[in-house]
């Protein structure tokens, strides 16, 4: 009881505070469930929920389609980014080289390369491959982040020696030694990595602008500024297509909130 | 075996050519896509093309000139700097509000942490789209509070003056749950001990916070903040949908401009001039980023 009254400020104040951050996504939701006639009526429920907006913003545009866009564009960037860092990180913590610490030194300088302002360059190239509109502009330039080299380098410097050791006593060659030494033991740190890449993919807005021309390539991102271009009226429809394409990344995040959260603090302080 | 390293055998050499299928796929698509691509644009930004696009002429540092010297490019300039001047502030002071909220374990602290964290997973266009609405000059909740107050409402978006700071407000909001995550991290890493030796000394929440927690915490709040000035200097997803760069070009940022130039006004080598501006102004800010993190790694 006591400890209850010592937190209670904590609770009030956290509460307040939650209340007034969620305050704007409330509102979208608020406006989803409500007619067009109901959309001004004031107060934060709706006076008269209704699912209608979800069907005409799904009836009206292919919403279907641009979040399968966004989700085959997210898995496949994100299973990319998992292999290639993890060979590379492999190689880096693994291999004896020359060269070796230059190649880590460069994952790092190219860290701090922020993608927007290659976008314009990478047009350009996308353009002459011409790979304009397809999968392969969404995807392809994305494969391998620098971030996941250095982070699972970082990790996998912390897995002992003996590990490998005993699996080379056994015969195991680099490749074995990856997929049943390293592999395994790096799972919390794939985790976090996979979590961190998927919603960054699926958060992608400049690049997908650029490169998708014709409605059917267009990811849920693109799509949610085209359909409140053309119903700028009607705001439950264009809420409703908005909470459409906020559910997954919100599924996932509170599926994989702890891997997630692991990933932005290893990935924003360390690196 | 750091003095094998140094001298490469034979036997490492061998072992360079084993190397490369490991190495290959990471860095291929690196040289392709992210080195290549830089390379491409100073190629470019240091030609100009005819009218049509076709034939290329070298003019040296022509389009940088050209761009120093125009007086939009300084205006996104300044307005970029007004933006990151009001971001980085406010989200770090958001931001350290809920990581102190949640950094201590107790009853029902994951849910506050569910809260606080959410919006790293809001996509960029359903943020814009909520603030959007939030923001609606008739059906916008900000106006009708403001009203209900007996202030008279506000044009957010649509007026010149307002609509940059919105803006920013809008992204500080979206970056909130990114440094609450990161602060929560840097302060559970302040020693248990300290925290409660301050209290033994009869330190109270308030002596404990400004003569302890912050300044244990100062140097993850400047790399935080130096991380979230970094991201304000590209934000662009919001800006493309909330005010298109207006009204009256009030929101066109650096990263706007470069969009602008390129796409609309056709001028790929002066805006590849414009981007590679601000890839040197982030290359500073990045690698003052990392000398900072290297030194504290190395004194911690």
């Amino acid at each position: 009881m006591r400890k209850v009254r010592k937190l209670l400020p904590t609770y009030l104040l956290a509460s307040g505070y939650a209340l007034l951050l969620v305050l704007p996504l409330l509102t979208l939701l608020s406006a989803s469930l409500r007619a067009e006639a109901d959309l001004y009526a004031p107060g934060l429920l709706p006076p008269n929920p209704t699912l209608a907006p979800y069907g005409e913003a799904l009836a009206k545009f292919p919403l279907g389609r641009f979040l399968l866009n966004s989700l085959l564009v997210a898995t496949a960037i994100t299973l990319g980014v998992l292999l290639t860092s993890l060979l590379g990180a492999y190689a880096l913590t693994r291999l004896r080289f020359r060269g070796r610490e230059l190649l880590f030194g460069l994952a790092i300088a190219l860290l701090l390369v922020p993608g927007e302002v290659t976008f314009l360059p990478l047009y350009l190239l996308v353009d002459r491959l011409g790979w304009l509109d397809t999968y392969l502009a969404l995807t392809v330039p994305f494969l391998a982040s620098p971030l996941g080299v250095f982070l699972l380098r970082q990790f996998l410097r912390t897995i002992p020696e003996d590990y490998f050791d005993a699996a080379r006593i056994d015969g195991a060659g680099h490749f074995q030694m990856l997929r049943h030494v390293a592999l395994p033991l790096s799972a919390p740190a794939l985790g976090a990595l996979a979590a961190l890449t998927f919603i960054g993919a699926w958060n992608m807005y400049l690049w997908p602008l650029v490169v998708t021309k014709s409605r059917e390539m267009q990811t849920a991102q693109i799509a949610v500024n085209f359909i409140l271009n053309e119903e700028v009226a009607r705001w439950n429809v264009v809420a409703a297509a908005a909470i459409l394409v906020l559910l997954p990344t919100l599924i996932a995040f509170l599926l994989a909130q702890r891997a997630f959260v692991r990933g932005i603090a290893m990935g924003g302080l360390k690196g | 075996m750091e003095r094998t390293l140094a001298r490469p055998s034979r036997r490492t050499l061998r072992l360079g050519l084993e190397a490369l299928p490991f190495l290959l796929p990471a860095y291929g698509l690196f040289l392709l896509f992210m080195i290549l691509p830089v390379l491409d644009a100073l190629w470019l930004s240091l030609h100009r093309e005819d009218l049509f696009g076709r034939g290329r002429e070298w003019v040296g540092p022509g389009n940088y000139l050209e761009a120093l010297s125009r007086p939009e490019f300084w205006r996104s300039v300044g307005l970029t700097l007004q933006f990151a001047l009001i971001v980085a502030p406010l989200e770090l002071l958001l931001g350290l509000l809920a990581a102190l909220l949640v950094y201590r374990a107790y009853p029902g602290v994951a849910l506050f942490r569910t809260l606080f964290f959410l919006t790293t997973a809001v996509p960029t266009a359903v943020a814009a789209v909520a603030w959007g609405w939030f923001l609606h000059p008739v059906g916008g909740y900000a106006n009708r509070l403001l009203v209900t107050l007996g202030l008279p409402p506000q044009p957010w978006l649509t007026s010149p003056e307002l609509a940059l700071p919105t803006l920013a407000v809008v992204t500080a909001w979206a970056g909130v749950g990114f440094t609450a995550i990161l602060l929560t991290a840097g302060l559970q890493s302040i020693p248990e001990e300290v925290l409660e030796a301050a209290t033994v000394d009869g330190a109270g929440p308030w002596t404990r916070f400004w003569r302890v927690i912050l300044p244990l915490l100062s140097p993850t709040l400047f790399l935080v903040g130096l991380l979230v000035v970094l991201k304000s200097l590209t934000a662009f997803g919001q800006i493309h949908l909330l005010t298109r760069g207006g009204p009256m070009e009030s929101s066109t940022v650096w990263i706007y401009r470069v969009y602008q130039d390129a796409f609309f006004n056709f001028q790929v080598p002066l805006a590849a001039a414009e981007a590679l501006l601000l890839f040197l102004v982030l290359l500073l800010l990045a690698a003052l980023q990392f000398w900072l993190l290297g030194r504290r790694v190395h004194y911690a």
